[in-house]
């Protein structure tokens, strides 16, 4: 019975660390187009990886930690956007202070969904694509994302770009 | 949405299925193969619920609020708690005669870890590290040719469980096979992991922790063998 009672607490208390950000510091996302995505990789000079997510896309939450992750890992060799479709800007910056928290990822806003579409997406999220640094699409990748396809198509793309 | 890991994991369960029926054949798990398969498979399962639990919760997913998620395998595993759960998990199902059983699950386990390890060929993702050498393989669109590292493993494991399955054979200390296993395992993902591609290098400590605790365990089995009565002297 104590090991039970033990094992529960163990739960609760490793839960209640979860989640439950501060948005206060998070500015609004810009709405953007799609040739405001192409120019921000072409100014950035590097290949880029577009996220796409939303806070209601339970899969979001379980592939957003590695992308932060991978945001730090990468900062010099790749640039990182989020992009958050067909979401409010309360529950879209609730789920960046959640689960993004410290991450280098330019996170912005694409209302309908057109600038996915536009990129050759689909409706369903999550969705990433892999851009190259003249801002092709290099490959798409379809729902979540796992940190061996993550590092290799990430090591493809910069092998790509000869960076 | 894809199930290729679910793939995988049923040819890990084929691959472990077989080497438990041949060893029964064999004499070596006579009349209890089809126990220790389903030991093997609910050590398997908990083990990865633990692991993905303790990923979640590592990454900031609350499990009581978002239940589902821990279906998400592909978001993340947590080796270490995956690996000690499926052994407590062994532990508590075979407590009774923990060390037979554990000898018993050997050959199978490493023998359903090299049929995780070939899961990547209908995945098409054994891919590695990049490499010139002429059996790199290259994922679809790319040149970039690549260390085919779980084909590497697959072949230490699968190569382990036959070695493993000899051994037995010839009635080796009790609980050193079941140390042979951890070892290989622990090993088997230790010595590749520098050809994976991963953020921050893999869960290296974890492999370290496993090969040492496989070491003391086979020395401590061998210390610990039964001494064998003497012969009678003949009248």
């Amino acid at each position: 019975m104590k090991l039970r009672i033990a094992l529960v607490a163990l739960l609760v208390g490793a839960t209640a660390c979860a989640g439950d950000g501060d948005t206060s510091s998070i500015a609004d996302l810009p709405e953007v187009a799609t040739s405001d995505i192409v120019a921000t990789i072409r100014e950035s000079g590097k290949p880029a990886v577009v996220n796409v997510w939303a806070s209601w896309c339970g899969p979001c939450r379980s592939e957003a930690p590695l992308l932060a992750a991978a945001s730090t890992e990468y900062r010099d060799t790749v640039e990182f956007i989020g992009l958050n479709v067909r979401d409010s800007q309360a529950d879209a910056k609730g789920f960046i202070a959640d689960f993004f928290s410290g991450a280098h990822i330019q996170h912005v806003a694409d209302g309908d969904g057109s600038v996915v579409t536009d990129l050759g997406g689909t409706t369903g999220v999550p969705l990433t694509f892999f851009v190259n640094a003249d801002a092709t699409v290099a490959k798409i990748h379809f729902g979540v994302i796992d940190e061996r396809t993550l590092a290799l198509e990430v090591d493809e793309l910069v092998r790509a770009s000869g960076a | 949405m894809e199930f290729t890991l679910l793939f995988a994991a049923a040819i890990a369960y084929v691959t472990g299925a077989i080497a438990l029926r041949w060893e029964a054949a064999r004499g070596n798990a006579a009349d209890c193969a089809r126990d220790l398969g389903e030991i093997l498979l609910t050590a398997a399962v908990v083990g990865v619920a633990v692991g993905r639990l303790t990923a979640m919760i590592g990454s900031g997913v609350n499990p009581l609020t978002s239940p589902l998620d821990v279906l998400i395998v592909r978001g993340g595993v947590a080796t270490g708690p995956a690996a000690l759960a499926a052994m407590a998990t062994v532990a508590f199902a075979a407590r009774d005669d923990l060390i037979v059983v554990a000898d018993a699950l050997a050959v199978a386990t490493l023998a359903a870890l090299g049929g995780w390890q070939l899961g990547c060929l209908p995945r098409e993702a054994c891919l590695g590290s990049p490499t010139d050498l002429p059996w790199a393989m290259t994922q679809p669109g790319s040149t970039v040719g690549r260390h085919p590292v779980e084909l590497y493993a697959a072949a230490i494991y699968l190569v382990a469980a036959a070695g493993l399955a000899v051994l037995r054979k010839r009635r080796p200390a009790p609980g050193l096979p079941a140390a042979t296993a951890l070892f290989v395992a622990a090993a088997g993902r230790l010595v590749t992991e520098p050809l994976r591609p991963s953020l921050g290098g893999g869960p290296i400590w974890w492999y370290m922790t496993g090969v040492a605790v496989g070491v003391g365990a086979a020395a401590w089995a061998r210390r610990h063998r039964p001494v064998s009565p003497p012969l009678a002297a003949p009248p």
